[in-house]
């Protein structure tokens, strides 16, 4: 007849009710007749001997899988949400085309009328560099990995790069992280800080169209550049620079090494899905710049129209570039969820099996404690 | 009725896509108005108001400089910006205007003038818009 049960002490071993322990299949318990029969080490304890310091870990284990599931739900979420963006993005370029392309067409036609002696407009004026307006444009918010700290890092090296050639900078700052980047040193020389918005539309592109116009007539700098991300892939983030004023009078866009395309080129992005995950395509569409058949009567001079034209020009070309580092921070926003969701799950699964582990480890230890004291025989 | 296709197009959105009977541009270098089957012009438009005839119905807009193509019985219009009189507060452009007119002549230096400037007429244009679309009866 076994006496009342008793748990949780060394024990000697013996039968209960006629089962021995080797019978229940318990491993790693001695035969009757020695001491502290219970292996830990078998039943793959690894810390604490009463069950009370376990349940507190399975707790604590419980709690921590639940948040960084509900993490990775979050960033989950952030991911889809960024790819709808995208989408968004997207649209608002193929919505500006209608514009350009007009534009381009009209430009082209303008420009077949103009000699060079002829052309005289405060826009396209090239003048020795003393001084140079950066434009840099950075996103509002974070968790887009290194897309901000990209654009700044360039902006820096182009500063730098001034520096040494003896060109002095002023810069214009779009977009709050830069803004707060420039704000906290302030030894770089800032004209302007303006913020991007998540939708740019032109009443952006003007104000800071109106201010680089300001800059450049009343002959504060010479020459505006651009720096941006284009969007091009949604791993690669690579800053490029423009120069945007001066513009040339037929409409070519210009980056800093002196490589221009013609302004009937134009490259829109498209977000589409290959093999089940997001890539980018990016398409050249050349606006076609055919001659205006029959006579156009100019109201005004070419020159005068041209000088109406370019602003136009300039809008368009900043509302271009502001959509594109709108698309490119989505993008970068995107592939850190992506990461942060793998990381996630991978985290999840290493704490579910400790967590499954302990918990077997318990239920194992609390079997072998009610074994052990019940087959105490009198 | 003789009407002509007329398109209002803003760098980020199309303003108007549809057919009309007259529009009056303010150009750099007076008001143009044109009709259906006008010979083929090609103007830049100054910072001023647009006005549209649909159906015996004037509708204004004040647009913010750009160009107008006439071609074909088609006209295109490409603006900066543009904003229906219907959509702007008489109150608040009057009080914008005013503001304005104090920058420019608070305005210190040829950059800041510029602005100022450039403040003032995009100011008056509104301005301009909204009296007019009370006048014509289609914006209060």
């Amino acid at each position: 007849m076994a006496s009342s049960i008793a748990c949780g002490s060394a024990l000697k071993m013996a039968t209960f009710e006629g089962l021995s322990a080797k019978s229940l299949g318990l491993r790693g318990v001695e035969p009757a007749g020695s001491v502290d029969v219970l292996t830990w080490e078998s039943v793959g304890r690894r810390e604490g001997r009463g069950s009370s310091i376990v349940t507190a870990g399975l707790k604590d284990l419980r709690d921590r899988i639940a948040t960084v599931k509900n993490t990775q739900k979050i960033t989950d979420a952030m991911k889809l949400v960024a790819a709808a963006k995208v989408r968004r993005a997207q649209e608002a370029v193929v919505n500006g085309r209608p514009f350009s392309e007009n534009l381009v067409k009209v430009l082209f036609n303008v420009n077949e009328q103009l000699t060079t002696e002829d052309i005289d407009i405060p826009l396209t004026t090239v003048r020795p560099v003393k001084k140079i307006a950066i434009v840099v444009i950075t996103g509002d918010r974070g968790l887009c990995g290194g897309f901000n700290n990209y654009i700044l890092k360039k902006a820096e090296q182009r500063m730098a790069e001034l520096r040494e050639i003896g060109v002095s900078y002023t810069v214009v700052s779009i977009g709050k992280k830069g803004n707060s980047y420039f704000r906290r040193r302030p030894q770089i020389p800032v004209d302007r800080f303006l913020d991007a918005g998540n939708a740019p539309t032109t009443k952006e592109a003007q104000a800071v169209a109106d201010e680089l116009f300001a800059l450049f007539v009343s002959e504060e700098v010479d020459k505006v550049e651009l720096l941006y991300t284009r969007f091009v892939s949604l791993i690669k983030s690579d800053p490029i620079i423009h120069t945007l004023l001066p513009l040339s009078p037929q409409g070519e866009v210009c980056d800093i090494s002196g490589n221009c395309v013609d302004a009937a080129d134009d490259e829109m992005f498209r977000l589409t899905t290959k093999d089940g995950k997001f890539s980018v395509e990016r398409e050249t569409v050349r606006t076609e710049t055919v001659k205006f058949s029959g006579v156009l009567m100019f109201e005004q001079e070419p020159v005068q129209i041209l000088d109406a034209l370019l602003p136009l020009y300039l809008n368009s070309q900043i509302l271009r570039a502001l959509q594109e580092s709108i698309a490119s921070e989505l993008a970068a926003r995107m592939n850190a969820m992506n990461n942060a969701s793998d990381n996630a799950a991978d985290l999840k699964k290493s704490l579910s099996i400790s967590y499954n582990r302990q918990r077997q480890a318990k239920i194992t230890g609390e079997i072998l404690e009610i074994v052990a004291g019940s087959t105490v025989t009198v | 009725m003789d009407t002509f296709r007329l398109r209002v197009i803003a760098p980020d959105r199309i303003i108007f896509d549809s057919r009309a009977a007259e529009v009056i541009l303010a150009t750099n270098t007076g008001l143009v108005g044109i009709l259906p089957n006008h010979a083929p012009l090609l103007t830049g438009l100054d910072i001023g108001i647009l006005k549209i005839r649909t159906n015996e119905l004037w509708s204004v807009v004040a647009v913010m400089g750009g160009f107008a193509m006439v071609h074909d019985n088609d006209i295109t219009i490409l603006v900066n910006e543009a904003e229906n009189a219907k959509e702007i507060n008489l109150q608040e452009a009057q009080e914008i205007f005013q503001l304005t007119q104090t920058k420019v002549s608070q305005a210190d230096g040829r950059k800041e003038n510029i602005e100022a400037n450039l403040n003032l007429k995009r100011a008056k244009a509104r301005l301009d818009a909204i009296q007019e679309g009370i006048k014509e009866g289609t914006a209060s």
